[in-house]
Parts: structure tokens; sequence; C-alpha cells
């Protein structure tokens, strides 16, 4: 049975034991992995995996089952044990399903699905990640060894069919590979870790760019120190910009917002930022490792600009919060078929700017440049930002030495209006997409 | 709170066993499959999960579900080289093709061979009195609803509540061509209570508490719903209008019980088998060394009776274990699974875990705790002229490479001549590993695990943990806060 039979038959039959609405999302995958060690391979893995959630609601009172046994004679005893738990609820007046008028209509799902990568030959995994790990290797005698060097991909099918109307279904396809090399000059070992992840086998970096440049990022890092607690302008590159705007799009959640739960709540159409400052959750970017044509219930995806030239513009919602907080849906339900819809992004990006980041580097006096970091960073409700953070030391302009066990720390308030710099370096290797950002001034605290 | 003794279940007392999970004939069978291309070694786990959770928000209960996951993994090793699939489609033909694909990784060509394996008693440290996928869902929508009312209770300034209740029970076997059948039923509950308080100003700020472990469900008789409810908010209030934390290093005192992460982040993961073999932690090559303060001795011990950390066996099927790590400051032990222990000549410690049949196992801790010393608590806060004392703790993040932790700070105080002052906010504290136990100069003789509450993540796997920590003086490390003083 498909997805898309299996998901109308789990609604059906939803609505024939007694359901008022129903709901089912269900996922197909195929996932196949290789880990490469010391030119042998380390580890080989496939499998493939399934599932169906079922959503069902019965005079507003909300019941939620998953089963990963599709086997007919279990699929009536699992729609049973949805309904039986929301007999069990308490009604609740903002619990529904998105209705006919929230659905939208989906553009086609364009460019998720790469047949290349459907027929990789079953050694390129074993090959690739073997390049990955001589590229890393070749750089220099002090790479000792690796924490793990891989490649994969896999394949996925979603279908979410509903009584209101929705019905959507996607396959995507992702391939990726990543090194995580350890370099060692006999005082300090320090790892670095790099990767590349996409929907298109074209679109992959080479083995050996993956490889050198996960190398260079754990070498550049030996001899690393503490500096001294002081108040210094910080560049975070790409990657931990990224983080740190995934960080301003969790403040922007709806949910979190109509609690009163987040920094962001009272600031709707005001200045958040400096106007340079443009973040947009965009569903429907080309080949976006985050792009899918529906949200996880049935919703079209869309653009919705978070911050437009540094003014708080849309919170993300799903429908239920969206019903409850009197706002529209904006197609940001995430979903696995074992959990309810939930709020995220599709894909997240800090809108480029044009200086290069050399130049933003160059524009610092004495600061830190921030390469990775450790924790989870910022409290929503508060704002309050503090997460350990590797890097090198910014002397005169130029990258001086490395740095380790310091944080940095601020306001999310506060350091989004502090950007005085991004970068025209986008980086695109995951669902989040961020370009080199510069605060003015941040703490770093260390002796 | 106080530490459980270990003790084990008299035989006795067991239920009737449940319906097998396969039959075991196939099982066998499937071993066989495995090894048909030459391996050295296969490995069949079987698991069943059944999980309820009950949500509340916006004082209701928002929702309520339950979840059903079985499947099948196949592990094949041919010398150093692991062939790995899964299935979650128990058709034998769904399971014949997984364990055919697992044994792609031996190339020396196989004979057919069969293989019988024979049950091994397990001991029993956590035995619950009804499944908890048994117990009726309104009791655990219950406990919620209680907390959401003592949390409003607690202060008129308690604005935000969310309780969750979670649960799963989870039955595997193990079985591999050396013969082995282990089996084991793992329940593991936690209530967990999050609260925003709004002060002055509209400051808001949140608390949270919760707890479990692999127990019956009247666990919440004793560790009740309002009890986890009210400390929440206590949190979430005392750090009403906190100042901002000074930047720097500074002398800390920690507060017994989830601090204990501590621990678990700045040597727990550097001593786990696999980072010590590839030579990736910087614990390896450091046994028999001095590696912390002489006060120093930590645990891992999967046999805590009913703890979240503890297995009856681990996801191998060898037996639980109480593992010393440090011993008065010296490296004495890493913590093994099978495949890093044969290849480094050791035997397994039982610390083979992995998340569900998806997922190979690895070397993971179980309840990771410090012992405890001669100080009291009280001396030891009286102890510290200026510093910081930290109450509550969020989680925690380590570089296994080069050694760098960090540990947020929830709730935290300034100590001024050796008496808690006016709380402080956004406080992490960071360090390296051994350095940091180097400098812990004094440790409380009050143990104290945590309430339950713990996972660990690890290789995009996560898996229950316990840790417990007495009060603890550690000098000179680096507080991340946002003021700079100097």
């Amino acid at each position: 049975m498909g997805p898309e039979q299996l998901a109308r038959r789990l609604v059906q039959r939803a609505k024939r034991k007694g359901a008022k609405q129903a709901e089912a999302y269900v996922e197909l995958g195929r996932q196949s992995s290789c880990r490469v060690r010391d030119g042998q391979i380390e580890d080989l893995t496939q499998a493939t995996s399934k599932g169906a959630g079922l959503r069902v609601l019965k005079d507003r009172r909300l019941g939620f089952a998953y089963t990963s046994d599709f086997q007919e004679g279990s699929l009536d005893a699992f729609v049973e044990r949805a309904l039986a738990l929301a007999e069990a609820a308490a009604p609740n007046p903002h619990n529904g399903l998105p209705e006919r008028k929230d659905l939208g209509t989906p553009c086609p799902p364009e460019h998720l699905f790469d047949p290349a990568v459907v027929d990789l030959p079953s050694d390129w995994k074993i090959k690739t990640a073997l390049e990955v790990e001589r590229a890393g290797r070749s750089v220099d005698p002090r790479i000792a060894t690796f924490d793990s060097v891989g490649a994969g991909d896999h394949v996925a099918e979603t279908y979410v069919a509903s009584s209101e109307g929705a019905s959507a279904g996607y396959s995507g396809t992702y391939v990726y590979l990543y090194a995580a090399p350890v370099a060692s000059d006999g005082q300090q070992h320090q790892v670095a870790y790099w990767s590349d992840y996409k929907r298109y086998l074209g679109d992959l970096e080479s083995p050996e760019a993956v490889g050198l440049e996960a190398a260079r990022r754990a070498l550049r890092m030996l001899g690393a120190k503490k500096v001294k607690s002081q108040r210094v302008p910080v560049v975070l590159d790409p990657t931990m910009a990224g983080s740190f705007i995934a960080a301003v799009a969790h403040a922007a959640n709806g949910d979190a917002v109509y609690k009163k739960s987040s920094v962001l709540a009272p600031l709707k159409g005001k200045v958040i930022a400096a106007e340079h400052v443009t973040i947009v959750d965009d569903g429907l970017l080309d080949r976006g490792l985050g792009t899918s044509p529906v949200d996880g219930e049935g919703v079209a995806t869309r653009v919705t600009p978070i911050v437009e030239r540094g003014v708080l513009r849309s919170f993300l919602y799903d429908a239920q919060t969206a019903r409850k907080a009197k706002a529209r849906t904006t197609g940001n339900a995430m979903r696995g078929y074992s959990s309810l819809p939930y709020i995220g992004t599709n894909n997240l990006r800090l809108e480029p700017g044009k200086v290069g980041p050399e130049e933003i580097i160059r524009g610092v006096k004495r600061g830190l440049y921030v390469t990775a970091m450790l924790g989870r960073g910022a409290d929503i409700v508060t704002g309050d930002y503090s997460r350990g953070a590797n890097g090198l030391w910014i002397e005169d302009g130029e990258l001086a030495f490395p740095v380790q066990e310091v944080t940095v720390a601020g306001n999310l308030l506060g350091m989004l209006k502090s950007i005085d710099a991004i970068g025209n370096d986008l980086q695109f290797r995951s669902s989040v997409l961020a370009p080199t950002i510069r605060f003015a001034e941040l703490t770093v605290a260390g002796e | 709170m106080s530490r459980s003794k270990r003790a084990a279940v008299p035989a006795s007392a067991r239920p009737p066993p449940p319906p097998p999970l396969l039959p075991v004939g196939l099982v066998e069978r499937l071993l066989a499959a495995a090894m048909e291309r030459g391996g050295d070694f296969a490995e069949v786990y079987v698991e069943r999960a059944e999980t309820t959770a009950v949500v509340l928000e916006e004082r209701r209960v928002k929702s309520a579900q339950t979840g059903l996951v079985q499947g099948v993994g196949l592990r094949v090793i041919a010398g150093h080289k692991v062939g790995y699939a899964y299935s979650d489609d128990l058709e034998d033909e769904a399971l014949f093709r997984a364990a055919r694909t697992a044994a792609l990784i031996a190339q020396s060509g196989g004979s057919p061979r069969e293989f019988k394996v024979s049950r091994s008693p397990a001991p029993m440290y956590y035995r619950v009195a009804q499944p908890l996928s048994q117990v009726e869902v309104a009791r655990k929508a219950d406990l919620v609803l209680r907390a959401d009312r003592a949390a409003h209770a607690y202060d008129k300034r308690v604005k935000v509540v969310t309780a969750t209740y979670a649960d799963v029970t989870k039955r595997i076997w193990i079985a591999s061509t050396r013969g082995r059948f282990a089996e084991d039923t793992q329940d593991l509950c936690r209530l967990g209570v999050s609260v925003v308080a709004e002060g002055k100003n509209r400051e808001r700020r949140s608390g949270y508490y919760g707890g479990g472990g692999r127990v019956s469900f009247n666990h919440f008789d004793t560790f009740t719903p309002e009890q986890c409810a009210r400390e929440a908010a206590r949190q979430a209030i005392a750090t009403l209008g906190a100042a901002e934390a000074e930047a720097g290093p500074q002398t800390v005192v920690l507060a017994p019980g989830w601090s204990g992460i501590l621990l678990h982040e700045a040597v727990g993961h550097g001593l786990e088998a696999d980072f010590i073999r590839k030579k990736t932690s910087l614990f390896a090559g450091k046994m028999g060394q001095k590696v912390a303060s002489e006060k120093v001795t930590v645990i891992d011990d999967g046999t805590v009776a009913n703890s979240r950390g503890s297995i009856n066996v681990d996801d191998e099927g060898n037996p639980g274990e109480r593992k010393v790590l440090i011993e008065n400051g010296v490296l004495k032990g890493y913590m093994y699974d099978a495949l890093n222990a044969e290849m480094m000549g050791e035997r397994s410690t039982g610390s083979g875990r992995r998340e569900s049949f998806k997922h190979k196992p690895l070397p993971r801790m179980t309840n990771t705790y410090l012992a405890p010393g001669d100080d009291s608590p009280e001396d030891i806060l009286r102890s510290v002229k200026r510093g910081l004392y930290c109450a509550q703790f969020g989680g925690g993040q380590v570089d296994i490479t080069n050694g760098n932790f960090v540990f947020e700070v929830s709730e935290a105080y300034q100590i001024e001549d050796g008496k808690l002052g006016r709380p402080v906010k956004n406080a992490m504290l960071i360090g390296v590993g051994p350095e940091a136990l180097k400098n812990v100069t004094m440790v409380g003789c009050d143990p104290m695990p945590d309430p339950g509450m713990g996972t660990c993540g690890k290789d995009g796997q996560s898996v229950p943990v316990g840790v417990g920590l007495p009060t603890l003086r550690i000098d000179g490390i680096t507080v991340g806060g946002t003021r700079v003083s100097r």
C-alpha cells in the first residue's frame, strides 16, 4: 500500500468510527551511510523505515497515536487507540485541523528529488568517504586521527491527508558527506567538523574540498588559549551565524509569543535590529533542504519575513496556534510521524550583505572570530544568550592566534541591534543559511 | 531525595512472561542468514516500545498521545568492520532482507551454519508493579493537572505553566552468534513542569523541575506533581530581579544533585572507549595518571535501583555494572561496549547502549556520580569569601577532544563572606575537564542523585542517564557572564 492510499484509508476509518475530523501523516524512508577509518570501512548501515501518525478530533477533543506497524490486522486497533484518547481528553475550543481556506495552493514539488541520488551505486559512499579521509590526512602530518568520516544518502516520501481537504505529498532526496579530523601537536588536540548536505548529487562539494576544509579548521586551532575577560567586537563565521539566527527564529515561535514566553512577544512592527538585517523563513527555496510543497499538516509553504530591514514583521505559526492567537498559519508546522505538529522553520535565511568576510575581520582592531560553539544559546523567555566559544583572536584586522575556553554572552535584543556588518558569503549547506556577521560589542569571558 | 540502595528483586516476585517478541527459531535463522558471507559475529536486536505522553498548557490538557514502534536491528562484524541494517517491518521476508544486507560487510565467503541461543539470566535492578503502558491515561493526565494547579497556587506572579508526563515500556531482546540470548523490559517515566513568572517591569523568568525513573507509577505518590510544580515556580520567582553575572574566573559552589552533569560533561564522555580507541579524547593514554584532585572519585553505576540510567543488561546483552572511573584523582577505568573492548583487548563493562533498533550500540554512561567527601555543605559555603553559588542547572555540552565543556546555570547567587547574596543571571561555567577537576577543593558529605531528568545525546542517539553530586567547591573556574568589572 502506498503512503497516499494508507493515509486516505486511515482518515476514512477514523471518520467511520466516529471522528469529527481526522488527519493521517505517513512517512516512508530509505537510508544508507558509510563511515571509514584508516583507509578501511568502519561501518555500513542500510535500512528502510516507515510510520504513520493519526490526529483525530471528536467534539473538540484531541487524540493522537502513531505506529510503525502497517499490518492490515493492526490498523483498526491503531485507529481505535487514537479515538479512545480523544474520548478521554478534555475539550479545547482551539483544537482543530487546518481548514480548507488555510490549506492554500501548494507549489508543485520541484527540485526536491534527484534520481541520481536514488541510483547511486552502493560503493559510492565508501569511495567518497575514503577520498574525504585521504584529502584531510594529506594536508599535514599533524592530522593524527579522525573522530569520524563518512558519507550517506536518504530518500523520504511523505503524505498527509485529512477530512478537511488536505491531500498532498512529496518525495525528497538528500546526500551528504562529512569529516571530523583531529589535529595534534603533542601538547593539544583539536577537532573540527565540516560537512556538506544537498538534495542533488551534482550540487555536493567534492570530497577533497570537504576533507581539506575540515583539516584546515582543526589545524588552525592548535595552541588555542584563553583570553582575558573583555567587551570586544565578535565575528561569527557563517555556520555560527546560522545558529544565532536559529535562536532568533526560535523566539519568533508563535506559540511562545502567544504565551508571552518570548522576548519578541511585544515587539511586532517595531525596529529590533539594524536596518541591514532581514531574516526570512523560505519554504520555497529552490533545492532547499527544508523546502517542501506543504508543511506537516498539509498547508502550502511560503516565504515569511521574520525581520525585514530591521523591523519585526511576523511570527511563525501552525494552524492550531494561529487559531488561538487569531493569526493565520504561516505553513510552519513541522512533523515526524511520531509527533503532533510543532512550530519550526522550513529554510531559514539571513539575507547577505555586500562585504566580504575578510573585510569584516579587517575592520576589527581587537576582537574574537568564532568558529565553533558549545551549549544551547539563548533563553528565549529573557533573551539572555551565553555560549562557550572556540575561534581565533583578531588583532589589528588579522587573525592572530587560536582561542578556546571562553564564553560569548549578551542579550538577543541587544545583539540584534549591534550587528554592524553582514557578509556576502551566504552559506548553503543546511536548512539554515547565513553569511559571516559581526557584533559591535559582546562580552567575552575568559581569564 | 535520598540515594536508593541497590537491590535485586527475588525471582518469586516476577510476573508471568509476556508473549515473545519474535519466534526464537526465527531469530536463530536470522543469525544464520547474517553469517552467510562469513562474518565473525552477528547479533539480532529486537525492540518493541509503547509510549504515552500527556501535555498540559494554558491550564488544560493540550494533548494525550500513545505510540507503538517495533523493529529489528541486525549487526554483523567482520574483522573491525561493522555492517548494520534494520527493519520496522517484522515480516520474515523483510527481516531476512535486512540480515542479508548487514551480511554484505563480510567478504570472506561463509558456509551455511546453524546457531542456537539460550537465555542467560539477568539481574534486576528495577521492576515495576504494572507496566507503565498499562496505567490508564487519565491517571497520567491527572498528574499534569495537579502540577498546573499547584504552580498557579504557589504565587500570583506565576503566569505560564507547561507540564509534560511521558513514559515508555520498552522490551528488548538481544541474541548473538555466541549463543547469548538476553532480554529486558525497561519501563521509564518522567514528569516535568516548566513555569514562567512575571515580576516588576514585565520581567519574565523561567523555572523547570521534574523527575522520574524506572519506577512504578506510584512513584508520584511520594515525588508529587505539587512538589515539582512548587520547585519550578520557586526557581522562576527566585531569579526575578537577578543581576548580571560577572565574567571571569571565580570560586563556585555547586548545589548537590543535578549538578552532576558537570561530571558527565567534564570527564564522563571523555572516558568512553570509542574516543579512547580513536585517541580523540584528551583522556586517551592517561590510565593510572592523576587527572583530578585527590578528593575526586567518579563512579558510573548501571545498577542503582530504579534509577533513570540503570540497565539490567546493556543493548548488547551484557549485564549492567558499577565501574570506578576515577579513584582519589587517579584514572582507573574507561567505559567499554563489546566491540571497542574486543578491539582494545579489554572486556565489556556493560556500557553498550543504543537509542533504538535503528542505531548501533556505542559506549555510553548510565548513572554517573561523585563519591561523597567529608565536608559539610554549610562549611563549604562558609569557606568562600567571594564567589558564585550555583543552585540549579540547565544542560551542558563537551568537546571531548580539547576537553572544553560548558554547563548552564539557571539559578545562581553571589556569595559574599560565606553567605548567599543576590541572584545573578545568565551565568555559564566553562572549563577544561581535567583542569576543572584538579581545582575541586572541597567535596560535601551530602551525596545526592538527580531526580531523574537527564537525557544524553551522542552521535545523534539519545539515551536516559542519571547523575549525582554532593555539594562541591571548585576554585578558579571561568564564569561566562556579561559584566566585566576590570
